[in-house]
Formats: C-alpha cells, structure tokens, sequence
C-alpha cells in the first residue's frame, strides 16, 4: 500500500515537476491562430453586400435614396457625407450606400464601400448629360477601372427623365461610348504621381485597339431611365430585386 | 426678417423648412456647402454672405445636422447665434430619442417649437437694444493702458510728438490681413508728405552746386555725356554678346534617351523612399507579422468599442490636442495662419461629437485633421489638360496656358518641362516669350526650344516642327506679344500656346496691372501659378495679392484668377510639404504638376495620399 502510495506521489510529483511545456504552448498557439483564421475568414466572408449610389454632384442620388427607402421626396442640397440604410426588398435585405457627388469627397467615400459593393448604380442627370459628357465619362472610367470593382454589376440610371429636354438611354449610352474611348487614350497618358501608389492598380478598359464599346468590360453594365420626382424607379428596384 | 430656417442632415436631406419668402434658397444653401464647410473654412463666425443674402449656420456634429437661417445681408440680426444654439437644444429635445436608423423617415413637426424660440430670441434682442450701455470700469478705458510717461505735455519739442502720433496707426493698420491697396497709397503718401514738411532744407540744397558744374562742362569743350546705364537700339548690335546665331551654337550632347520617357508611366518618386529602403528583409517580415497582429487586436477592441458607453468631446478637452497639432503642422512647413484656420475647423466638426471609451482624444483630432487635409488637397474639379486641348484642337483653337508667379520660383525651367510632355503626347506647341524683362529670358527659351527639337525631330512627326517659339525680344509690352502669338497660333494650327511671363513681387501694384491686363486681353483657358515648395508664410501673400491682383485690376464681373497651381522644386524638401496645404488652402484650386527635378522628365503629378501621410509622420 505504501508502495503504490509512494509510486503514486512520485508519478504527481514527476507530473508537477517536468511538466512538459512544449506541447502546452504549441496547442495554445495553434489555437489562436485557429481562432484569427476563422475571424479574418468571416470578415472576409461578410464580402459584397452593399449597393453604392454614385453620380456627379446635382444628378438626383439623395433624391432617389429617399425616394427608394421612405418613398419621400424632400428638398436635397448637396451631400457632405454618405448616406446609408438597409434596404428590404421581400426577404432580402442589402445596405444602400448614398456616395456624396462633391468632388473633393467622393474618392475617399468611395475608398471606404467599394470593397464591399455588390452593385453600383450610376445616377446620370439624362439634363446636363451632353454638357457634362466629360466629367460623367471621367468618374464613369474611375469606377469601371478600379480594380475593387471589378466583379460588381453596374446599373447607369438616366434620371430626371419627367423632364422634356431629357435624353433618352440609348443615346446617353452612345455618348458616353464615344466619351470613354477618348478617356481611355488620355488616361494612358497621364503623369505618374509622387509617392508610392500601388493600393488600387487601374485597369486599361476595354480592347486596346478598337472603339471602346461596353460590352467590352469586365462588368455587367445596364443603361435604364427613371426620374426619382415621379417616382419612376421600377427599372432600379427590378435590377435591385434581382441582385439580391 | 428671417428669410429661410432650414434644418438637414450632413447627408443632404432636409428635415424641417420654414421659408417665409416664396422664393428658393437652394442655390445658396448648395454654395454655403460647396465654399464653406467642404472647403473646411468653419472658423468661428460660421456666416457666409452670397449675393444679397447671409446665412448663418450651426453644425451639430453629435446628430450629423447642420442647421442654417437665411436672411438679408443688410439687416444685421444680433440673435442669431443664440437662436440656433437654442433651436438645436429645442430640436434635440424633442427628437433626440428617435434612433439612427430611422431618422430620415420621420416626419419633422417644428413650426410650433421654431416659432416660441424664434419670439424669445427676438423679445431678448430687443431687451439688450433698449438697455443702456454699461459704462466702461477703469480697467477696461484706454487711460489705465498708456503708461504714465506718455501722457507728460513737453511743449519744448512739438514736432516729434506730431511723428509719434501719426506713426502708431499705420502699423496697425498694415497688421490687418488683407488691406485694400488704396489704403497702403495713401499712408505712404502721407509719410511722405509729412517728411518733406519736418526737412524743409533738403530741397533747396541740390539746387546750389548744379550750376557750378554745368559751368565748368562747358569750359572744357562740348563733349555729349555717355551714361552707363543708357543708349539707344543702335547700340544694341554693339551691346550683344550673346552667341545665339546659329553658327555660334555648339550642339552639347543631347539626352536622347529622354526620348519616350513620359509616355504612359514614368518612374516614381517616393516621397517615403529613404525608410524603405533602409529596412532588411527580415525586419520587414517582422513588422508584418507585428502590425498584423496590432490590426487583430483593434479589431478584438472594436467590438468592445460599441458596447462601452460614449463620452462627449467638448473644446475644452480638444485644446491640448489641438495645440499640438497646429505645431506639428507649422514644422512641416504650412504657413502659421492656415494651421490654426485648419485646426480651428476641425475643433468645429468634433466639438460634441461622441467618442467610445477606447478612443483617445488625440486619435480623433488626427482622423479629423488627415480627412480634411485629404479634402483640402482634392481637386474640386476634374483635371485633364490632354482632354481639354483635345477639345480645344477640335474646335479649331488653341489651348493657352500662361504661367505667373514671383522671381525664380521655376516658371521657364517648368514651362520646358510640360512643353516636352506636351509633345511627347502628340501635341503641337508655340512657346510664347513674354518674359521681356530679365536678361536672357529670351535665350534659354530658345535654348530649350532647339534641344527640344532635337529630341523630337520634325521628321519623326510628318515634318512639323513641335515646339516654335515667338518672340519679339526685349522691353515690349507682354499682353501684346501674347495675343500676336496666340493669332499666330490659330493660324498655324498649332494645338498648345504656352506664355512664359515676367516674375514679379506681388505688391509691386504696375507689374500686377500689367499681369492682369495680359490674362484679360488674351483669355487663357488655364492660369498657372508657379510656386515653389520651399516657400514658407509668405506663400500666403503671395497668392492673396495675385489673386485679388487679377480680380481687382480686371474689368470684368467674372475676373479670371489662378485656376491651378505648380508646386517646383519639390525635391528639394523632404517631407516638410505643408506648402502645398497653404496653397491649395488658400485658392481653393488644385495642383496641377509637381516639379521635382531640372531635367526635362522631372514632372509629376500629385499624390494626395502621400502628401498627407507626411505631413502627417
């Protein structure tokens, strides 16, 4: 009896003295970093879900946002900051993401939600659109060649349509289709920046060597018309409904 | 008397309207965004005047409202701050409850609250009118400021008292920032004047010894008396030294392999090269593997953030941080008063603002701080000057740009450099020299214009020659030589004119006339200004004398002022680049091209992210 009491302490006291280590901290390791794998892939798995409405500043995107969520339509100034809500369409449900159209924010609002947009809708002021070819073409050829945009599906919405004077889809397609060969040219050959800029590559769109049309790119891209004043927006929710 | 109370949010959507007049106000409300709060100008007075109307606005930062009241200009309404201060109390009491998610469905009934606070704030305006003022305690008259000496009469020595007298308001007067140059005439005629009167002896003196020497000159035999400083165009032959015939020119080897460097990409600067490359491979692995896990526990911490309940960030509180920041700023090189405007406006967008428990004050006034030096430094519009002249050659035109700007700051070296880009795209340029004061300005353009030929031969390019330069040489007047030259462009169907024109001082009021009589006789479509990097606070003035130089001395209603900005010499600072914040702070425009170097291929164009990441190291 004293032997195997003896026997016993010497196994405890072998046990507490030479414990050994090693493995412990081994299993301890690999467990966190199982843990960090399965936060850093749900984070990533939260992936693309958001819809972003962009446009030049004056195009209706505010209108449309309130429009689509609360199917009012107050007076809108010019946005500061984004606007963002969760939008239900039957049981699906997705965030919608009002990108101010000022330009001296919207790059850096856009830098926050492109990497997780699903879709994006182009408000276009179907108005102004043969005075503002170029800028809308510009910003058109900044989103399309991101390369966080890549697999996103892009709706053009010709707004303002309850206007005479409004241009039609079809025709906005065809200027901004002339437009953005002659952007593709000049952004070839622009100046390189100072300092390191290698966080988003921008991608050449298109085939290099022919008219830049759209059905070229890399994206799904659609041309519908709606105007938010008379609350026009099936085409968006139908495009949006299916997204979803 | 209030034309238009509005209350929206910060993502543009109004709430609650009271509009008393029928007319709309949304153009104003878009400009009061557009120049001021995105523009980051919310300095204390927080009031913006636009045509005949003034707004007075309040941002709420807690909520992400501003609210705004639009009245006539002329009418001066004393109440106004504490109106709004009382109607963000009265607007947060009643629907400070209802949650985030659902605050731009609801309905906003304020008519009642709007109008009890708009009658207090009125009746307690009008208490303050009919009391009477206060007298003045003795501290606070001007007798207890002089000092005692001062105020001794000595009638021995009147003159000099009448000189200390008129002396003391003048300065102040200069301290103030932006005098009218009127202003700064008449003082200094009046120094003068009362110089002349304390010095009655001064005049008559030179009049003596003039005679005598005429005298003795026509003793000796009329001999004409030769100046050194004059001499007409007959002498010019004689006076010519400069080996610029072509016979005389010695072609230097040419750097043909600057040939096709600015086409497409272009190596890069760093502006943060000297750290990289520094560090080894191993340290660099390891501070991966470091900065990954910090990201992981700010991301462990994240989550708490949301839970832990929030604090509010008063002024107070923002000081200290505030204060160390503006420092911080000035020793990288931004000019004093624009980093405390800067520092100022982000006090504005954080005060109120609530904070989780795990954010420290310091961190936010720098987010703050970088987001608006980040939208300082945005373009406000789009810049494409190929696409702009594409245009401009499809309609027939040239395209003009002129270059203006203070002595020595780059303008001719920088001129050559786009030049070379310009033609390195295909682009057909007239080189204008309306430089024809300094020595040699002529010279070096024709200088950069033969060895730019030389790099781009006529024959490579279906035997047009790609750059020309026009010049008439020296003392004409420039606003003519550059309308002769954009003529002479148009004819010639050449694509891209740029006018190269005199530094000057910006308070030398002749030279900014004649500067601004060349860019309204030849409407440009660009107006560069040259400035260079190093420039500290005095790059302050001198764009608020070019600018209001061009929109003072031209006739028009829509004065044509600086529409860009080249910042040279940009290899020369480190990272000390809070020039290029002053500049673009104070325009409003962006920066067009950065000089960073003397060769030809030494032009880039700005990096917002990289300028701010150093400014803020």
């Amino acid at each position: 009896m004293d032997k195997l009491n003896e026997n016993a302490r010497e196994r405890k006291q072998i046990k507490l003295g030479e414990i050994d280590t090693g493995p412990i901290l081994v299993a301890l390791l690999l467990g966190f970093i199982a843990v960090a794998i399965f936060v850093i892939l749900r984070r990533r798995s939260a992936g693309r879900r958001d819809f972003l409405l962009a446009g030049l500043s004056e195009s209706g995107k505010s209108a449309i946002f309130m429009q689509l969520l609360h199917g009012k339509f107050p007076a809108t100034f010019t946005s500061i900051k984004e606007n963002v809500e969760v939008y239900q369409a039957g049981s699906s449900s997705a965030r919608l993401v009002d990108i101010p159209g000022h330009y001296r924010v919207r790059d850096k609002c856009l830098e926050l939600y492109k990497h997780r947009a699903k879709g994006i809708v182009f408000v276009v002021d179907s108005v102004t659109a043969q005075k503002e070819i170029r800028d809308v073409a510009d910003f058109l050829y900044t989103i399309l060649s991101d390369s966080a945009t890549q697999p996103c599906s892009v709706l053009v919405l010709c707004n303002k349509q309850d206007q005479t004077t409004a241009k039609s889809a079809q025709v906005i397609k065809g200027l901004l289709e002339k437009e953005l060969h002659i952007v593709r040219d000049t952004r070839s050959r622009k100046l390189q920046s100072v300092g390191d800029d290698d966080s988003s590559k921008s991608i050449t769109l298109g085939k290099p060597g022919r008219d830049f049309e759209f059905t070229h790119i890399a994206q799904n891209i659609q041309f519908v018309e709606a105007s938010a004043k008379d609350q026009e927006l099936k085409p968006l929710t139908d495009w949006l409904a299916r997204l979803l | 008397m209030l034309d238009f109370v509005v209350i929206f949010t910060k993502g543009g959507v109004v709430l609650w309207h009271s509009n008393a007049s029928g007319s709309s106000f949304a153009s104003c409300i878009n400009s009061l965004i557009r120049g001021v709060i995105l523009e980051d100008r919310n300095t204390e007075a927080k009031y913006f005047e636009e045509d005949h109307l003034a707004v007075q606005f309040k941002l709420d930062n807690e909520l992400d409202l501003v609210y705004a009241a639009i009245f006539q200009k002329v009418i001066k309404l004393n109440y106004l701050d504490g109106f709004l201060a009382d109607m963000q109390l009265a607007f947060k009491e009643k629907f400070g409850g209802i949650p985030a998610a659902e605050r731009l469905g609801g309905d906003y009934d304020f008519d009642r609250e709007y109008r009890r606070v708009l009658s207090a704030a009125e009746e307690a305006s009008a208490k303050q009118v009919k009391a009477p003022k206060a007298m003045r305690s003795y501290n606070e008259s001007q007798k207890s400021k002089k000092t005692v000496a001062s105020m001794i009469q000595d009638d021995k020595k009147p003159a000099e008292k009448r000189v200390n007298i008129q002396e003391s308001p003048p300065p102040s007067k200069s301290q103030q920032s932006s005098p009218p140059a009127s202003m700064d005439d008449i003082i200094r005629e009046n120094r003068r004047k009362l110089r002349e009167k304390l010095t009655p002896t001064k005049k008559t003196s030179p009049s003596d010894p003039k005679p005598s020497k005429s005298t003795a000159s026509e003793k000796a035999g009329k001999k004409p008396r030769v100046w050194d400083l004059g001499g007409n165009s007959k002498d010019a032959v004689m006076l010519d030294r400069s080996k610029d015939t072509p016979e005389d020119v010695q072609y230097q080897n040419i750097n043909s392999e600057l040939v096709g460097t600015m086409q497409g990409v272009i190596r890069d600067l760093d502006v943060e090269s000297e750290d990289e490359v520094e560090d080894d491979d191993e340290s660099s692995e390891e501070e991966e593997q470091v900065q990954s896990k910090k990201n992981k526990r700010g991301g462990l911490l994240s989550y708490f953030k949301g839970i832990v309940g929030a604090k509010t960030m008063s002024l107070g509180d923002l000081q200290p941080a505030l204060e160390k920041m503006r420092d911080h700023l000035i020793s990288k090189n931004v000019a004093t008063e624009i980093a405390a405007k800067l520092c100022d406006s982000v006090a504005t967008s954080l005060e109120g603002k609530q904070m989780g428990t795990f954010d420290s004050i310091a961190s936010q006034v720098k987010e703050a701080l970088t987001q608006s030096l980040v939208r300082i430094l945005s373009p406000k519009r789009r810049i494409d000057i190929i696409r702009d002249a594409l245009e401009s050659k499809r309609n027939g035109r040239p395209y003009t740009i002129i270059f203006c700007g203070v002595n020595g700051v780059g303008k001719s070296t920088n001129l050559a450099k786009i030049c070379f880009w310009l033609i390195e795209n295909n682009f057909n340029v007239l080189i204008a020299a309306c430089d024809t004061f300094r020595a040699g300005a002529v010279e070096q353009l024709r200088t950069h214009t033969r060895h730019l030929n030389a790099l781009h031969p006529a024959a490579k390019h279906d035997g047009r020659t790609m750059v020309q330069l026009y010049e008439k040489g020296y003392g004409k007047d420039a606003a003519g030589i550059a309308m002769e030259a954009i003529k002479f462009a148009h004819d010639t169907r050449v694509d891209v004119v740029l006018v190269d024109t005199a530094g000057r001082m910006q308070d030398n009021e002749p030279l900014m006339r004649s500067l601004s009589k060349l860019i309204k006789v030849n409407n440009p479509d660009l107006v560069l200004f040259v400035g260079e990097a190093l420039v500290g606070n005095e790059a302050v003035d001198q764009l608020v004398k070019f600018n209001q130089s061009l929109a003072d001395y031209s006739s028009n209603e829509n004065p044509h002022i600086i529409d860009g900005i080249v910042l040279t010499k940009f290899d020369t600072i480190d990272d000390k680049v809070g020039a290029a914040i002053s500049m673009t702070y104070i325009t409003g425009q962006p920066i067009v091209f950065v000089g960073t170097g003397q060769t030809y291929a030494d032009l880039k164009a700005i990096n917002v992210n990289a300028v701010v990441n150093s400014l803020m190291k």
